[in-house]
């Protein structure tokens, strides 16, 4: 994927992501409706591509001022993801040359890594997601399972203990899948699974959409900087 | 605009520490008074959640989950509430059950009740079992007529 392709994707992607977002507001109290209403025109425009640059910074100043709407963000990881990828787009759109675009697109890509690999090490260096506990407290009393009948699952250790180390080491070795092409497709594809079993589970459905809004910029990433010729 | 700034750091440079360790979990539970020196008799859960979800269920809910994802806010406000007490996450919290009142029919049931409570109900497990302690009670919120109706 060249680059001018990957940051339309990624505005795509991320415009999709902010829709749905934003939809999911609009029934909600009138502060927020003046807040998403906006924000998913904004995001509409960002989709079909009418004067980005405008759009983007218009997107990060409307984030801010949710930011401070909802005193941090409103959903966690998946709308701090979501900045980071406006950041990073609005700093491709005003950087004076390529080479600083990408820099700022590369780092997005290496951040989408670190998001897998630092949440695979503090894992591993924790015995009790080793013995898979952790995942038991997950489903046991934790709030995210979406329903009483999920946290059943706290009552198969076995399967859990399979599944913490499946998702720690596929989370470490993450970052060895920049070395070839294939392996990173096959590995954005378990991700991207991984994502959306988190959505079936826990209700994170915002972290799928964003998550994969960033994937463009790592198969560039992977092109430019791994891949020889 | 610093405290804007404060909050946009983590975006920028992100720790990705998610679920390093599983934390006390909170539970909202909410009461509804009968004046503003009233006590408590019964602690209603907040969004329970469903006894079952079909996998078409949480496929739709991939593309349409507002009520969860306020649910998840809601926790997000309870944890700071806990960390760092704060009227905006009281106020978050307060005016969501207020609005959950009025649009179900749980309100349609009470008509006497003129004030509203909620309460952090932390679940952790110690060994074991399960330990519950109630961390925070809120202040007491009159309920306007409206919110009822």
């Amino acid at each position: 994927m060249n680059f001018v392709d990957a940051i339309r994707l990624t505005e795509i992607l991320l415009g999709f992501a902010f829709i749905l977002q934003s939809i999911e507001h609009l029934k909600s109290f009138t502060n927020e409706r003046y807040l998403f209403l906006p924000r998913l025109l904004l995001a509409l425009l960002l989709i079909i591509g009418f004067h980005t640059t405008w759009v983007v910074l218009l997107l990060f100043l409307l984030s801010l001022t949710i930011l401070y709407h909802f005193q941090g963000p409103y959903n966690g990881g998946s709308d701090r993801m979501g900045l980071l990828i406006l950041c990073c787009l609005c700093l491709v759109h005003l950087a004076p040359s390529v080479y600083w675009q990408e820099i700022a697109f590369g780092y997005l890509a290496i951040q989408l890594v670190l998001s897998y690999f630092i949440s695979g090490w503090v894992k591993i260096v924790n015995p009790e997601w080793r013995s898979g506990q952790a995942l038991k407290d997950v489903f046991q009393f934790s709030a995210y399972p979406v329903s009483e009948s999920l946290r059943g699952w706290a009552k198969s250790p076995q399967i859990l203990f399979y599944v913490s180390w499946a998702v720690i080491l596929f989370e470490l070795i993450f970052p060895f899948a920049l070395f070839s092409s294939t392996a990173l497709a096959i590995a954005l594809g378990i991700a991207a699974l991984f994502h959306f079993s988190n959505a079936c589970f826990f209700g994170l459905n915002r972290f799928f959409w964003v998550w994969i809004s960033a994937y463009p910029a790592l198969l560039w990433f992977q092109l430019r900087f791994f891949t020889p010729g | 605009m610093l405290h804007t700034l404060k909050l946009l750091l983590p975006a920028i440079v992100p720790s990705w520490r998610f679920f390093d360790f599983i934390a006390p979990s909170p539970r909202i539970q909410f009461a509804l008074l009968n004046g503003a020196d009233d006590t408590a008799q019964k602690w209603h859960e907040f969004r329970p959640r469903p006894a079952h979800i079909s996998f078409k269920q949480m496929l739709a809910r991939m593309l349409w989950n507002p009520h969860w994802n306020e649910s998840l806010f809601l926790v997000s406000c309870a944890e700071r509430l806990i960390a760092f007490p704060t009227r905006h996450s009281e106020d978050e919290i307060l005016k969501r059950i207020m609005a959950d009142l009025k649009y179900h029919s749980l309100a349609t049931s009470v008509t006497t009740a003129t004030h509203l409570q909620f309460r952090l109900l932390m679940i952790k497990r110690q060994g074991s079992a399960l330990q519950h302690s109630v961390n925070y009670h809120s202040r007491i919120q009159p309920l306007s007529g409206q919110a009822l109706k």
